[in-house]
């Protein structure tokens, strides 16, 4: 009897182990973050709250973001299993397309334009006008590619391997489209004048980007919206049954396959969304594609594949840590410690994988 | 049924005609450096069976294992990168240890499959797209920490390797048949290593793992272990083909293990076919040539580089053969016997003949 | 084969057919290699973040096999259609490939096996980039037969610490494109104290040394490095490292290649509108080949030259220039651009390097390399840009500013003449001392043999005003 029950308590530890260990690496880098942090930039967040919080915003602001684009991701492989890996490509295209539109409504001339000559439109438009037209690229891609060849994951992500290597390539040949630069240039557009401004929070006398709070508020809005169309509307409902039970879906009598072409149609929208967004907040150029792949496989790899709360969840845990460790491991000379940020990233999202292989949010394979 | 199960049960027409091909192709490849071009020799070949070795590698996983693994750059990266660090000496970037060129082998083997086993434990809960995802970690891990991390390279990675190779090895420039044949014959005991381990216990087991996990399971065997042992076993041979990397390459750099080179494995993988282990070296061979000889080629109207060819003719093996190469050479040889109406079992086979990936 | 039924033999046509191809590609890449045809290779960048550069470098290249070697370009609005009619002593000269890097390592090291193993070339002009030039220079080591002359790449290692006697480079590494740059920091902005914000890897390092020890000579202090990876999402966390512009005098910018733009939206999303005078940069800050959708917010800013010397008015300058215009007008790039420059003057050097060799290849070639050649943007040592004993340029250099130009667009403007700049910055970098990183060189001050004799430019004219 003793041994039976010395087992039983050893398995219970190694059950319980990993939300151990969870918590207690939580509880240590809170600790540290705020009261601790010896050698580091800013010291403990007690010293320099004004750091805390930009820090913190900084990382919200970044999470927003990557909502915006993963949940594109996240929605097509929810529903038809498909890992778009021209996810990327599609963002990556979505950014130009809003270049040449911002650069022909305010005659750019090549030039990026002064965001006291952008008002609302300027950048509404091109963004709309991008996400449309990514929009109809993934309509393409999803008839012509994918509807075909349901239910073989890998082969379709590796279609859509070929089809991003054929769009990165053609990026490069035509963009921008501009004679007088070279192509495959760098470009970025700008945000309306109104929101590109800082703003006093009254917090520590901290001063922060407007536009950087509106991208927050776009995530928020995107999130918002994504919610109320997948859990208050009928093709929201059709979806999550699809999610659910592909086959028996179907059988009930509904037609899957529009539901599968309006769900790619979205998602794809959702990355020239972001793409638009994220050349306003940084520019894109040729190598964006790939940047912004990784970075909506690793959200929704941590979140959980086809969950919009898995996603939200992701993005936060992926930002956040990314910038609280290059604001706050200590730097110890030239060669420690802050740049190895994108290491413990990608270690601690192994981990997170490793005591939940289906993500934080994921239900089991 | 296995496709290799040529002996001891009679060998089909079909193993018989690919026993005369591979045989005949063997020697050709034997000879070859005798009358064969320098450049195909140093470049196509040796890098065609170095790039096979790690395909196999993942074919390994996938075919048996059931595991679609996008970590096998990485671990032949890792593998290149220790050898790297441990044998350079001198003005090189890295820890240039100057250990003796076998003992940096060796212990290049040894840490790589010692990562393998880490890695392969961690993932081993994991599952079809999950396992695709965790791996994808690791070789953004391995990315990220030899792009970082300056003491063991920094982004223009280690060169110098192949100025401290082993004597039997010689020096890759001056004496590329050296390195050739050493490639050959570790490709051929790699395949000849992956078939044996197949038909052993663990090999049939580990097929029963990748079959149906739950009832393998239930029948007492350990499911994580079979899947971590797998993945180690195929970290060992990653960490082959790095080491010949690291000599016929002479520079590693984090580029190397870059998502790029991740997705190229995979599309070297799937174009040769991940049903079979000979289609390793098939599809490393097409690679190779597809990425040398159409370097000049643009597409009409689209416009673009060679890439945008790269990616048109990628997408069509992908469309019209998903099993790839040796996928298409089974449909070819079933829909021949069936034409010729050859008996019931072409036909039958045929049939069964479908896209499947 | 007497167990194949029927007609199962056809399966093994394809394979007959694949064997043939094989043995023809063979046969002709045996035969073609005529003894007295001197073969090139002109290895730049068609993909990733200096994509654009590759017509660039190729039309500078080809626009000195124009004028010095009789060629006639195929297209002059697209030189990497090709070129014919290159003759040099007597000899035939066939470029056989252009190299198609990504500035990564492993692409440029399978290109360059592609153009000199597979295509058979005796010479290379490339690469473009640091990391590539670095990889390259371990290649020239073990190919000793063949010669390279470094097309546009800034590392210091390929001349410094490797220095293969078969690689040869014409213009500055990345630190000497910034030399007087630092100095005017402290003269002509009056910087004390100042962060620097730099790529990294190994040429964001190598720039980032070159205004270190500059400005450090002169007196100044850096109180902070901070270094982002390359092509990071997001430069706000490392933007925030930075001290306050309050704290400081101002920042040194060397965030470059596709970051440039991200990391100073990043900067002004945390400190608001970029203050020129407290930004000094590296060539990145205006790039005429792409990345000059930066440039707007940056007027009046300094920044450290590329080697060339956009709208100089000597006699050298308007010759190169009217000479590129000659063969590539039509093309439609800036061909003051330092990729077009750079590319052209390596391919002038070969020029006259295999004319007194009289077309022998190999040492006969590397030995008969000018050691000094004539070059537009020079004008110390009677213009003439002079190798040092590793074959690396002695060259004047030009701290230029951003300004708004005459049609309203930012243009870029030289204010400084910065006389012959070697390597070693007058042996403050040495082989054996350990190469530029994240923190080398240490802030330390130096006399270097420039300070003193930077002279003011003032609308294209070196004046006698000495500004540093």
């Amino acid at each position: 009897m003793r041994r039976a029950v010395s087992a039983f308590d050893w398995r219970l530890l190694v059950r319980r182990l990993p939300v151990g260990v969870a918590v207690g690496t939580t509880v240590f880098a809170l600790v540290w973050v705020l009261f601790w942090a010896p050698s580091t930039n800013f010291g403990p967040a007690i010293h320099s709250p004004a750091n805390f919080l930009i820090t913190l915003l900084n990382g919200l602001t970044l999470a927003a973001l990557m909502f915006i684009v993963a949940s594109g991701f996240s929605l097509i492989f929810g529903l038809m299993r498909v890992v778009n890996m021209a996810h990327g490509s599609f963002l990556l295209l979505g950014g130009y397309i809003a270049y040449e539109v911002q650069q022909s409504m305010t005659n750019g001339g090549g030039l990026t334009v002064f965001s006291s000559q952008v008002n609302a439109w300027d950048w509404l438009v091109p963004a709309i006008v991008a996400a449309a037209a990514i929009g109809g690229i993934g309509l393409v891609t999803q008839q012509v590619f994918l509807r075909w060849n349901m239910g073989q994951d890998l082969r379709q992500a590796l279609i859509t391997i070929a089809i991003s290597v054929i769009i990165a390539d053609q990026v490069v040949a035509h963009f921008p489209l501009e004679s007088s630069i070279e192509k495959g240039s760098a470009v970025n557009t700008s945000w309306p004048g109104a929101i590109d401004r800082l703003v006093n929070l009254h917090i520590a006398g901290v001063q922060y980007s407007v536009a950087r709070l509106t991208m927050l508020g776009l995530g928020v809005a995107v999130g918002i919206a994504l919610w109320l169309w997948l859990y208050r509307t009928k093709t929201g409902m059709v979806i999550r049954a699809g999610v659910d039970d592909r086959q028996m879906t179907s059988a009930l009598g509904v037609n899957i396959q529009v539901t599968f072409a309006i769900a790619f149609v979205v998602g794809a929208s959702l990355a020239a969304l972001g793409g638009a967004v994220f050349t306003s907040y940084a520019g894109v150029n040729p190598t964006t594609d790939g940047q912004w792949l990784l970075n909506s496989l690793v959200v929704v790899i941590v979140g959980g594949l086809g969950s919009i709360f898995g996603t939200v969840a992701g993005a936060l845990l992926y930002a956040l840590v990314y910038n609280f460790s290059i604001s706050y491991l200590p730097t110890t000379g030239g060669d420690c410690c802050g740049q190895y940020s994108p290491v413990l990233t990608f270690v601690l999202l192994a981990l997170v994988l490793a005591f939940r292989p289906q993500g934080l949010f994921g239900r089991p394979a | 049924m296995s496709p290799f199960a040529w002996h001891p049960r009679p060998m089909s027409e079909k193993n018989l005609v690919e026993l005369v091909i591979g045989v005949t192709l063997l020697l050709f490849l034997a000879v070859f450096p005798v009358f064969g071009v320098g450049y195909w020799v140093s470049f196509v070949l040796t890098q065609t069976f170095l790039i096979g070795i790690a395909a196999a590698s993942l074919v390994f996983l996938t075919a048996y294992g059931g595991m679609v693994s996008l970590a096998q750059t990485a671990l032949y990266g890792i593998s290149a990168f220790a050898l790297g660090n441990m044998v350079t000496k001198g003005a090189v970037k890295g820890l240039h240890l100057g250990l003796d060129p076998w003992l940096a082998v060796v212990l290049a083997i040894a840490i790589t499959t010692a990562i393998g086993l880490v890695f392969g434990a961690v993932a081993s809960r994991s599952a079809g797209i999950y396992f695709l995802m965790i791996t994808l970690t690791y070789a953004v891990i391995a990315f990220t920490f030899f792009g970082q991390v300056t003491q063991v390279s920094g982004f223009s990675g280690i060169a110098g390797i192949a100025d401290r190779t082993p004597a039997l090895v010689g020096d890759p420039v001056t004496q590329p048949n050296r390195l050739y044949y050493i490639a050959l014959v570790t490709a051929l005991v790699v395949y000849f290593a992956i078939r044996h381990v197949v038909r052993t216990p663990f090999g049939i087991s580990l097929q029963g793992v990748r079959d149906d996990p739950v009832r393998m399971g239930s029948l007492g065997y350990n499911v994580a272990l079979h899947r971590t042992l797998a993945f180690t076993f195929a970290a060992f041979i990653a960490s082959l083909a790095g080491v010949l990397y690291g000599w016929w390459n002479g520079v590693i750099a984090p580029d190397n293990v870059g998502l790029g080179a991740t997705v190229d494995l995979l599309i070297v993988a799937v174009i040769g076919g991940l049903g079979r282990v000979e289609g390793a070296w098939l599809g490393a061979f097409a690679f190779v040539v597809i990425n040398n000889y159409v370097r000049d080629v643009s597409v009409p109207v689209l416009g673009g580089s060679f890439n945008t060819v790269i990616g048109l003719i990628f997408l069509a093996i992908v469309i019209v053969s998903p099993s790839g190469l040796m996928g298409l050479w089974d449909r070819l040889w079933d829909a021949a016997g069936y034409r010729e109406g050859s008996g019931p079992r072409a036909a039958a086979a045929a049939g069964t003949a479908g896209p499947q990936a | 084969m007497g167990r194949l039924r029927g007609r199962r033999w056809r399966i093994l046509l394809p394979f007959a057919a694949m064997a043939i191809v094989a043995a023809a590609i063979a046969a002709s890449s045996l035969a073609a290699h005529s003894a007295s045809v001197i073969r090139l290779a002109i290895m730049s960048d068609c993909k990733g973040a200096f994509g654009g550069a590759y017509e660039l470098d190729i039309g500078g290249a080809e626009a000195a096999l124009a004028q010095y070697a009789h060629g006639k370009p195929v297209s002059s609005k697209k030189p990497s259609a090709g070129m014919t009619g290159i003759t040099i002593a007597g000899h035939p000269v066939k470029i056989v490939g252009y190299g198609c890097g990504n500035d990564t390592v492993p692409v440029a090291i399978s290109e360059t096996k592609r153009l000199m193993e597979q295509l058979k070339a005796d010479i290379m002009i490339g690469p473009l980039s640091g990391d590539e030039a670095v990889t390259i220079a371990h290649y020239a080591q073990k190919h000793p037969t063949k010669t390279f002359i470094i097309g546009t790449a800034g590392s210091q290692d390929p001349t410094l610490q490797i220095a293969p006697k078969n690689m040869f480079r014409y213009h500055g590494d990345g630190a000497q494109w910034n030399a007087g740059t630092g100095i005017l920091a402290y003269k002509k902005l009056g910087w004390r104290k100042a962060a620097i914000i730099m790529d990294d890897y190994s040429f964001g390092w190598t720039s980032a040394a070159g205004l270190i020890a500059d400005f450090c000579g002169a007196g100044g202090k850096i109180v902070k490095r901070v270094f982002p990876p390359l092509n990071t999402t997001d430069y706000a966390p490392y933007v925030q490292q930075l001290p306050a512009p309050s704290k400081v005098d101002g920042y040194f910018w060397v965030v470059g290649g596709t970051g440039t733009g991200p990391s100073l939206k990043a900067y002004e999303s945390a400190y608001g509108k970029v203050d020129p005078k407290k930004f000094v940069g590296n060539l990145f800050f205006f790039f005429q080949s792409g990345f000059a959708d930066v440039a707007p917010r940056l007027i009046g800013a300094y920044y450290g030259g590329f080697g060339n010397a956009p709208g100089l008015k000597t006699a050298g300058a308007k010759q190169y220039e009217a000479t590129m215009k000659k063969w590539f007008g039509p093309a439609g790039f800036n061909v003051t651009d330092s990729f077009v420059y750079n590319y052209f003057n390596a391919a002038h050097a070969l020029v006259i390097g295999l004319t007194k060799s009289g077309g022998a290849l190999g040492a006969s070639l590397n030995a008969s390399l000018p050691r000094s050649i004539k070059a537009g943007y020079q004008v110390s040592n009677g213009g003439q840009v002079k190798l040092d004993s590793n074959r690396q340029a002695i060259a004047d250099q030009y701290p230029q500013q951003i300004v708004k130009g005459p049609d309203g667009k930012p243009a870029a403007k030289i204010v400084g003449y910065v006389p012959g700049v070697d390597q070693s910055f007058g042996g403050f970098f040495k082989k054996t001392s350990p190469p530029p990183g994240r923190s080398q060189p240490p802030c330390v001050k130096h006399k270097f043999p420039w300070a003193g004799h930077i002279k003011a430019v003032q609308n294209g004219v070196i004046t006698k005003k000495t500004i540093g």
